[in-house]
C-alpha cells in the first residue's frame, strides 16, 4: 500500500491516463477479489463484484478525497458492495460442500484445502459484520486503525467484534466432527 | 463484560480483552506488553483464552490467498471509464456526454481506432456488421431490413425540437435488441453504454438507406447520423458477466444532449 504512489496515479486518473488506471488495478483487484470472496463464499460473485468495485472506484475517481488513503477507500467501496450482495441473498446458508470453489493447487496441498473449506465454512456462519472484520484483519492484513477507517468505526468497536467473531469461529470449528484431522493443529 | 463470559470461568473486563486482542494481533506498545506478560504470569484464565485466541487467529493467517480469475483485469479496463478534461462550455453532460460531446476526440478516436487497429471501414449491403467482441470499430451502415422478433423489455419516447422517435428494447434467447426508429432535422446522435452488463456488440443493420456511422468501444456504441436513425442494433448476454444494471442510452441533436433513458434488460 504505497500511499505516495497511489495518489500520482490517482491523479493521473482523473487526468485520463488510461495506464494509470491499469496500474491501480493490476494493484489492487486481488486483494479486493479475496476480500470479496471471503465475505461471499462464491468466486463467480467475487469477481462480479470486484468489477462492479473498480467500475465504482473511477466512475468516482474525481470525488476521491487525497486526504484519505486510497487504498482505504477502495476497501471501504469493496466492503460495502460485498455486503449489499449478501444482503440480495436475503439469506445467507453456510457453505456446504457443492458451494466450496474447486482447489486449483497441487495434490499435496489437500489439508490446504481441507482447511480453507473449514474456514470458509465458519466465516460463513459468522453475521455479516463479524465476517468483515476478520476478513480485514486476517485476509486483508489490516490493523485495527485501518479497519477504523474503513469501515469508519471506533478503533474499540472493532476490537470488541474481532474477540467476538474469533470465539464464535472456535466454536464452529471445535464443533467440526472433522475438524481434529486437518487443521486443529495452529 | 457479560457478553465475553463464559458460565465456568471467571468474567474478563474489556481491557484485559484489548491487552489479549492486542497482543495476538501484535498491536501493543511496550508498557501493554509488559502490563500483559504480568496479567499471563497470574491469571491462568488469561492463558487460556490466549492460547484459543492464538490458535484461531493464527488458522485464520494461514488461509492462503486465491487468485483472481484470468480475465478480471481485462475485463475490468474495458469497462472502466475515465474522466476526460472538457474546456468546452459548461452544458448537460449526462452518463457520459463530455466523452462524446468533445468533437475533436470522437473524430480522434474514430482516426486511432481505424488506423491502429486496422479494423478499417465496412461499407455494408445486405450483411449486417458483426463484431462478436466489443473492441474498437468504426463502420458505416446501410440497409438491410430486419422484422421485429422478441419479448418488448421497455420503450423510450424521445419528443424534443431537435430529435424524436421511439426505442423498443426486445429480448429473444441471449440477444437483446434496440430498435431505433428516430427523426431529426440535422446531425444526431445515439449513445448505448452496455458496459459491464455481460453484454457484446452483435451487429446493427438500419431499416433505412441513410448511411450511418457508428462507433463500438468499450462496451458503447455510438450512432452518428444525419437525418432519420432507423435500425436496429443486437447485443449478445455473454455468460461470463451477469450483471443487470438497465442499458443507458444518451440522444444528441447538433452535438447538444437533448434526452437520456435507461432501458432494463431484466424481464418484467
Amino acid at each position: 500500500m504505497h500511499k505516495d504512489r497511489d495518489a500520482a496515479l490517482v491523479n493521473d486518473c482523473k487526468r485520463g491516463d488510461r495506464k494509470a488506471m491499469s496500474q491501480l488495478v493490476s494493484q489492487y483487484q486481488r486483494p479486493v477479489y479475496n476480500a470479496a470472496y471471503r465475505i461471499l463464499g462464491n468466486t463467480d460473485d467475487a469477481a462480479d463484484t470486484t468489477q462492479t468495485v473498480f467500475l465504482k472506484v473511477f466512475e468516482h475517481i474525481a470525488d476521491y478525497d487525497p486526504k484519505f488513503k486510497f487504498f482505504s477507500w477502495v476497501y471501504r467501496i469493496a466492503i460495502n458492495e460485498s455486503l449489499n450482495q449478501v444482503k440480495k441473498r436475503q439469506k445467507q446458508e453456510p457453505l456446504d460442500d457443492s458451494q466450496v470453489s474447486p482447489w486449483q493447487g497441487p495434490a499435496e496441498d489437500l489439508d490446504s484445502k481441507r482447511l480453507c473449506d473449514r474456514v470458509q465454512g465458519a466465516l460463513m456462519l459468522l453475521s455479516a459484520d463479524y465476517r468483515t472484520v476478520v476478513v480485514l484483519k486476517h485476509i486483508s492484513g489490516c490493523s485495527y486503525q485501518q479497519i477504523s477507517e474503513i469501515l469508519q468505526l471506533p478503533v474499540k468497536t472493532v476490537k470488541s467484534r474481532l474477540y467476538s467473531a474469533r470465539q464464535l469461529m472456535k466454536k464452529t470449528l471445535q464443533n467440526d466432527a472433522s475438524h481434529s484431522q486437518g487443521c486443529g493443529q495452529s | 463484560m457479560n457478553e465475553h463470559s463464559n458460565s465456568d470461568k471467571p468474567l474478563i473486563d474489556q481491557h484485559v480483552l484489548d491487552l489479549l486482542n492486542g497482543s495476538i494481533d501484535g498491536e501493543l506498545n511496550a508498557s501493554e506488553q509488559a502490563e500483559f506478560d504480568q496479567l499471563m504470569a497470574s491469571s491462568e484464565h488469561v492463558r487460556d483464552l490466549n492460547e484459543e485466541l492464538t490458535a484461531i487467529s493464527s488458522l485464520l493467517d494461514r488461509v492462503p490467498e486465491r487468485e483472481p480469475p484470468d480475465y478480471l483485469q481485462s475485463a475490468i479496463e474495458k469497462q472502466v471509464r475515465l474522466p476526460v478534461v472538457n474546456n468546452g462550455p459548461d452544458g448537460k453532460q449526462g452518463f457520459f456526454g463530455s466523452w462524446l460531446n468533445a468533437n475533436w476526440l470522437r473524430t480522434g478516436f474514430a482516426l486511432a481506432a481505424g488506423v491502429v487497429l486496422t479494423v478499417g471501414v465496412y461499407e455494408m449491403g445486405s450483411e449486417p456488421i458483426t463484431e462478436q467482441d466489443s473492441a474498437n470499430l468504426v463502420g458505416t451502415v446501410v440497409r438491410n431490413p430486419v422484422s421485429k422478433q422478441g419479448e418488448l423489455l421497455g420503450t423510450i419516447l424521445v419528443e424534443t425540437d431537435l430529435l424524436n422517435g421511439v426505442v423498443e428494447l426486445r429480448n429473444t434467447d441471449d440477444l437483446f435488441i434496440l430498435d431505433l426508429q428516430l427523426n431529426s432535422a440535422g446531425f444526431s446522435e445515439v449513445a448505448v453504454n452496455f458496459a459491464g452488463r455481460g453484454l457484446v456488440f452483435e451487429d446493427i443493420t438500419p431499416e433505412q438507406g441513410h448511411e450511418d456511422t457508428i462507433t463500438v468501444a468499450d462496451g458503447f456504441v455510438t450512432v452518428a447520423s444525419n437525418g432519420k436513425q432507423h435500425y436496429t442494433m443486437r447485443l449478445r448476454r455473454t455468460s461470463e458477466l451477469m450483471q443487470v444494471r438497465p442499458l443507458e442510452l444518451e440522444f444528441f441533436a447538433n452535438n447538444k444532449l437533448v434526452h437520456e433513458a435507461k432501458l432494463s434488460v431484466s424481464k418484467k
